[in-house]
């Protein structure tokens, strides 16, 4: 019996999958973004250190993850977009719009999306610490928490378990603490980055942690044992951010 | 034919790009607004939104092949997909009631989705299908029923509204939104509910319900409803049926969101937890008996599976 | 959809001080659609051995039997219990018989078995649905929610955890890992097993 093949079409495939794994916890006056540096190409490792957060303001740092090139290049085109803001207005766009406009920024992509989750985190104008998370093209929601990319199945199960204290009851005559301290968060961070590079090949390398503070923020008292720190802040509105760099395994 | 409708038509998604390039290239015509940030993509002031199409020969084909988890689960870009959304009318208003579940594939990406889109005081829409598809088109009406209360001096209608929704969704037909809303609010003809999606259709009614849990909201729906219901009846109904679908379709859960649009315009009613629901019930609220939702607990010590203690022993 | 999505469920096994402990969910769905909330994926296989079997349902019952049949000719023949180890080797050559046209299942094994010395020794393995067997230290996984059990035993498990604490332990981690899974939930079994004794508990778990 003779077969009769179909017609085959070939055609540049405009996608790729880089790996990783962002994510984003919310406190009271504070707000932490971290992401592993592994940048892969199916069984490949094309770099032990590529950046996957930035800092976009004092008040917001955007993590994105997905398709590095589209990712490098949405986090240019949202600075660009901060940076005419500021010439225009003569302040820093606050959190909560620049989420908005990362909406419109994906949206307008909508029929050739930007393969990219971005988380972003930071302080919003009433001091209190906010992640907003977004899907590749604009639907977004404000969250205490949010793990995106390779090992997100990974990493959010155990993040509902320890932050919102899903499945767990309180001791009887307390409840459960709305918001967790600086160092239990990082903690909680450093530990999900160990637990998903030791699941998931597409983890490791190198975790880069961004900690954002309110103006006044009691919370950073949590940083003083805390070695390798370094600050990034550029203006004197009163709110910092550091970056903290910790090493991850990496086979 | 359909080219000479392409090249003449004012409504069509090509047509619109084309006026936005238009306006794009008459940059000498500065006014005070226009400058500063309100550059770049999706900027009002520019007239309409234009979007990035890739050069291929078939846009729709690329982008389902790419983004699209029906015909492939493999794919890469997934959509975070809505679920299971109610709203109907009755002589109390209208009651809207949603889950807040949004999967992609079969992982749960979040369970605090807010699925009522708040339009303006008195308009609510509600997500189903693509959530992105539905919160910034449905963001865009808004824009739009303000423009039109300003221009003329009115609230809109419910009516005027949803067709607003759907024309601009058909001019986008074919090109891969996936759009399942209720347009709900209370005009001077009264309380409204219409049904727009991105097929194009939009219908007028009593009562819907949309999304893949539908089939089990719509159980719990038919037989309880009724136009003269009261206004806790009514709400416990909505909260009833998305408990329904909540428990037994695997992409609906979590919670429940319920409002109630009255004719001074929508108000929130409560986030009701539906696992607390199958256990507990809903609590203290009007309307409810406080029993709770789940089969297994009402019919405990009815049935020969769990028949009571006594007749256990004997 | 995948095959092994049809039904859902998901085991997960652990190792701890001079114990292990199996869960599961007890979902059985049709794709979207919950049909029951007390379907059985762990089975006793000997006082000391379970077995968990998450993946198509059908397979679920007909495996069951098949190893039912199995452990006893064994039982029969050599006058003695099963061990755990040999009966993971049954279990994987029982799969590969089907290497061509295979059953459903990512089988998850959990017991006690019994050193030269006398002692006890706690033993998990897991198969992949052609019969690979995987001999971990700490825990196994298998079923829809798979990833997401990996990620939240990998955050809480730690060494030489006691009977109670590891079930403290496992019943986080499949609650957890559940909510996260469409496919499954609608409750849970975790059974604790000891040199003495066996405990089952079911598990209050999400019902959406």
């Amino acid at each position: 019996m003779p077969s009769i093949e179909q017609p085959q079409q070939r055609q540049f495939n405009p996608y790729s999958e880089n790996g990783g794994t962002i994510l984003a916890i919310a406190g009271a006056d504070f707000s932490v973004i971290a992401g592993d540096t592994r940048q892969s190409e199916g069984y490949s490792i094309q770099t032990r250190y590529a950046p996957k957060v930035f800092r976009l303001t004092d008040r917001a740092v955007l993590a994105v993850n997905g398709f590095a090139a589209d990712g490098n290049m949405f986090v240019k085109k949202v600075r660009q977009r901060l940076e005419w803001y500021r010439h225009a207005h003569a302040k820093d766009m606050p959190l909560r719009a620049i989420a908005r406009l990362i909406q419109t920024m994906l949206y307008a992509r909508r029929f050739f999306p930007f393969y990219v989750y971005n988380i972003l985190g930071g302080i919003e104008e009433d001091g209190t610490g906010a992640v907003y998370s977004f899907d590749p093209v604009g639907s977004y929601e404000r969250e205490a928490c949010r793990a995106a990319g390779a090992a997100q199945s990974l990493v959010q199960p155990f993040l509902d378990n320890q932050i919102y204290f899903k499945n767990q009851l309180p001791a009887p005559g307390t409840s459960h603490p709305a918001h967790l301290p600086l160092s239990t968060v990082l903690s909680l961070v450093i530990d999900s980055f160990t637990s998903a590079t030791e699941r998931h090949i597409e983890v490791g390398d190198g975790l880069e942690i961004y900690i954002v503070f309110s103006k006044g923020s009691t919370s950073l008292q949590g940083l003083a044992s805390v070695r390798g720190l370094q600050e990034v802040t550029t203006t004197d509105d009163g709110e910092r951010v550091f970056v903290i760099r910790r090493e991850l395994k990496k086979d | 034919m359909n080219s000479f409708a392409e090249r003449f038509s004012t409504t069509t998604a090509a047509s619109h790009m084309r006026n936005a390039q238009k306006l794009a290239e008459e940059d000498d015509e500065f006014d005070g607004t226009m400058w500063g940030s309100s550059a770049g993509f999706g900027s009002i002031a520019k007239g309409v939104p234009s979007f990035t199409v890739p050069a291929v020969a078939d846009p729709t084909a690329f982008l389902r092949l790419h983004t699209d988890d029906h015909a492939d689960p493999s794919c890469r870009i997934k959509i975070q997909h809505g679920t299971t959304t109610l709203a109907f009318r009755f002589q109390g208003g209208v009651i809207v009631a949603v889950d807040s579940r949004a999967t992609a594939g079969s992982y749960i990406a979040s369970g605090t989705v807010k699925k009522v889109i708040e339009i303006n005081p008195y308009l609510l829409g509600t997500m189903a299908g693509g959530a992105a598809d539905c919160q910034y088109w449905e963001t865009y009406l808004g824009m739009h029923c303000r423009l039109h209360e300003l221009r003329n001096r009115e609230r809109i209608s419910v009516s005027a509204a949803s067709k607003y929704l759907s024309n601009l969704v058909y001019s986008y037909k074919g090109m891969g939104l996936s759009m399942g809303t209720m347009i709900c609010g209370w005009d001077k003809t009264g309380p409204a509910v219409f049904y727009v999606d991105s097929d194009g259709t939009r219908l007028k009614g009593d009562l819907f319900s949309v999304g893949s849990g539908s089939t089990f909201a719509y159980g719990v729906l038919d037989q309880g409803y009724r136009w003269d219901l009261t206004d806790e009846e009514a709400q416990e109904l909505g909260r009833r049926s998305i408990y329904a679908a909540g428990h037994r379709d695997a992409f609906s859960g979590n919670s429940c969101n319920l409002y109630h649009v009255k004719e001074d315009g929508w108000k929130f009613i409560g986030n009701y937890d539906i696992s607390k629901l199958h256990y507990d019930g809903p609590g203290n609220v009007p309307g409810s008996d406080g029993r709770p939702y789940g089969y297994d607990i009402r019919v405990e010590g009815l049935s020969s599976t769990n028949a009571p203690e006594v007749a256990a022993a004997a | 959809m995948s095959i092994m999505e049809y039904n859902g469920g998901s085991v997960v096994a652990m190792v701890g001080k001079d114990c292990v402990a199996i869960a599961s969910d007890l979902r059985l769905g049709n794709q979207a659609l919950g049909i029951s909330s007390n379907f059985q994926k762990i089975f006793p296989v000997t006082d000391r051995i379970y077995l968990g079997l998450p993946g198509l349902a059908t397979d679920v019952t007909t495996l069951r039997e098949r190893f039912r049949f199995r452990v006893n000719m064994y039982t029969i023949k050599e006058e003695r219990e099963i061990e755990p180890e040999t009966f993971a080797h049954l279990v994987s050559s029982t799969l590969y018989e089907h290497r061509f046209g295979p059953y459903f299942i990512e089988p998850v094994i959990a017991g006690i078995s019994k050193t030269p010395s006398g002692g006890v020794k706690p033993f998990i393995a897991a198969t992949d649905l052609i019969g690979c067997l995987n001999f971990a230290k700490d825990f196994v996984v298998a079923g829809t929610a798979s990833s997401k059990l990996f990620g939240v035993a990998e955050g809480l498990w730690e060494p030489d955890l006691e009977p109670e604490d590891l079930f403290e332990t496992i019943s986080q981690t499949l609650l957890n890992a559940v909510d996260r899974d469409a496919y499954s939930g609608w409750g849970g079994i975790v059974h604790v097993i000891t040199k003495d004794k066996v405990v089952t508990r079911t598990l209050k778990g999400r019902m959406d």
